[in-house]
């Protein structure tokens, strides 16, 4: 019986109902424990403040690189799309036209909401490319790989009938040939599921627009 | 000791462990557990695991305190008392200046565009200084008398100017830009006798970048101008590296309309005269 009382008193009252002999140390031991408690919540809640931090791709990360480099990739094919939407002669250079230019503006949009929700800024603070080995030295004259230059752009916005069939498709299926090689440097670089399958999504659209847009070059070149 | 005597084979060892050691104190108080009953473990186990805690210290400060205090038992243990305390709290402050500090960085980090803006030196922030005049964006025809040159904000012409990273070498219509502007570009101006290299300069950060477009400004009182919607900063050389944080804190954030709003199928010819409504635009 005294074993129990002891027992269900010792929670409650450890201190006082302690020896003389033991008060001080319980008593410095119930301060301990309460610094020790509180830090170590403090510990853990910083910790659980950081984690999704951690956990989210940084703003050097590849995924966030990803990103904001294709966001700028994607949106010279919309350019380009939508030029051969209005201009294009071929019923096919429009059709493809318009596919190109609203898929990748959907796209866009999907990469801006990635980096809003990784609180990340659409522009980066490191050179374009500097998310994939070697990415930097692929740059000319500040394009990413398979971009037209802007003397090409306008020579695309200018040119119409055949002209202008033929040169969008030459111009996007060099895009495109650039824009797989970027997915592929993202491909084997993150394990972030969305993302990767974004980019897988993105991949196979474009191996088969490659495909159609040669087609329809050879076609029309005849 | 007294009052565990009476626990029984229980306390025996949590009690004695907890006057020794620390380490003692777990083992014994996991095998209590183990042996008894689950009803009264659970009241027992918790007061048993707050005694070695404070059994730790205790057994430091009698360790230390017999080389270093042969004096008074009462004051001794005091002063021992608060040599671990101090060294705990030393500890953890320590430990959580350092979380804190990775806590703080990530938040800066992360701190919305809009306070980071206001901290760029030299920005002029017309969302709070003129609501009015960035609340404005309807499309309006004809030329328009903007009340901040470059303009910043306000209504402005159907078209936009082309913002794919156009460089533009002659001075172009506000109307237009102001319409880039509220898409989210940031539009960057400069002297028409600004020196070439200079000019270059500002080129190689616009060039292939979507939202951001460049062209010379007639009767600019700095050599650049950077304007974004609502917010304008101006510099006097090209090396400025708040060109960068501005680019960086506002480009698509400051957008009205979001990220996908369009830049490209814009004017992307010169002249400050801006297009008329009409069947002209195939340019």
């Amino acid at each position: 019986m005294t074993a129990l009382t002891t027992l269900e008193e010792k929670p409650d009252g450890a201190p006082p109902a302690d020896s003389a002999a033991r008060r001080p140390a319980t008593q410095f031991g119930t301060a301990a424990m309460a610094i020790a408690i509180v830090i170590g919540l403090l510990l853990g809640y910083a910790g659980g403040l950081l984690t999704p931090d951690f956990n989210r791709p940084g703003d050097t990360s590849a995924e966030a690189g990803f990103a904001r480099d294709m966001t700028t990739h994607h949106a010279q094919a919309v350019e380009m799309g939508l030029i051969a939407f209005k201009n294009g002669t071929d019923r096919e250079v429009q059709t493809i036209g318009s596919d190109i230019a609203l898929g990748q503006q959907g796209d866009i949009g999907i990469m801006q909401a990635w980096l809003r929700s990784w609180e990340l800024d659409p522009t980066g603070s490191e050179p374009r490319m500097a998310w994939l080995p070697d990415g930097t030295e692929m740059i000319r004259d500040g394009l990413m790989p398979g971009m037209a230059t802007a003397e090409q752009m306008t020579q695309l916005r200018e040119a119409r009938g055949t002209e202008l069939d033929v040169l969008f498709l030459e111009l996007m299926i060099t895009h495109h040939i650039g824009g797989i090689h970027m997915v592929d440097a993202l491909l084997d670089q993150s394990d972030e599921e969305d993302v990767v399958q974004t980019a897988q999504t993105m991949k196979n659209t474009q191996q088969t627009d490659l495909t159609n847009l040669r087609n329809a070059l050879e076609r029309i070149q005849g | 000791m007294s009052i565990s005597t009476p626990g029984g084979p229980e306390r025996h060892p949590t009690v004695a462990s907890t006057a020794k050691k620390s380490a003692g104190g777990r083992p014994a108080s996991g095998k209590s557990g183990s042996g008894k009953p689950a009803g009264g473990r659970p009241g027992s186990g918790k007061p048993a695991g707050g005694r070695p805690g404070s059994g730790k210290p205790a057994g430091g400060q009698r360790g230390g305190k017999k080389p270093r205090k042969p004096i008074t038992p009462v004051k001794v243990t005091q002063e021992r008392n608060w040599g671990p305390i101090a060294l705990f709290v030393a500890v953890g402050v320590l430990a959580v200046a350092i979380v804190g500090y990775g806590g703080w960085a990530t938040f800066q980090g992360s701190k919305p565009w809009d306070e980071r803006a206001n901290e760029i030196a030299g920005i002029v922030n017309y969302r709070e200084k003129d609501p009015e005049l960035v609340a404005g964006g309807n499309h309006q025809q004809g030329s328009i008398q903007y009340s901040v040159l470059p303009p910043v904000a306000g209504p402005h012409n159907d078209a936009w100017q082309n913002c794919m990273g156009d460089i533009y070498d002659a001075p172009i219509a506000s109307e237009h830009a102001v319409h880039s502007l509220e898409h989210g570009a940031v539009w960057i101006t400069y002297q028409p006798d600004l020196d070439a290299g200079q000019v270059e300069k500002l080129a190689e950060r616009v060039r292939g970048n979507e939202k951001l477009f460049l062209s010379p400004f007639e009767g600019l009182d700095k050599a650049i101008s950077l304007q974004a919607w609502g917010y304008q900063l101006k510099v006097d050389n090209a090396d400025d590296g708040r060109i960068d944080d501005f680019i960086k804190t506002l480009k698509v954030n400051a957008s009205v309309e979001g990220p996908t709003a369009l830049c490209a199928q814009g004017v992307t010819a010169t002249g400050t005269t801006p297009r008329e409504l009409g069947p002209q635009m195939p340019q």
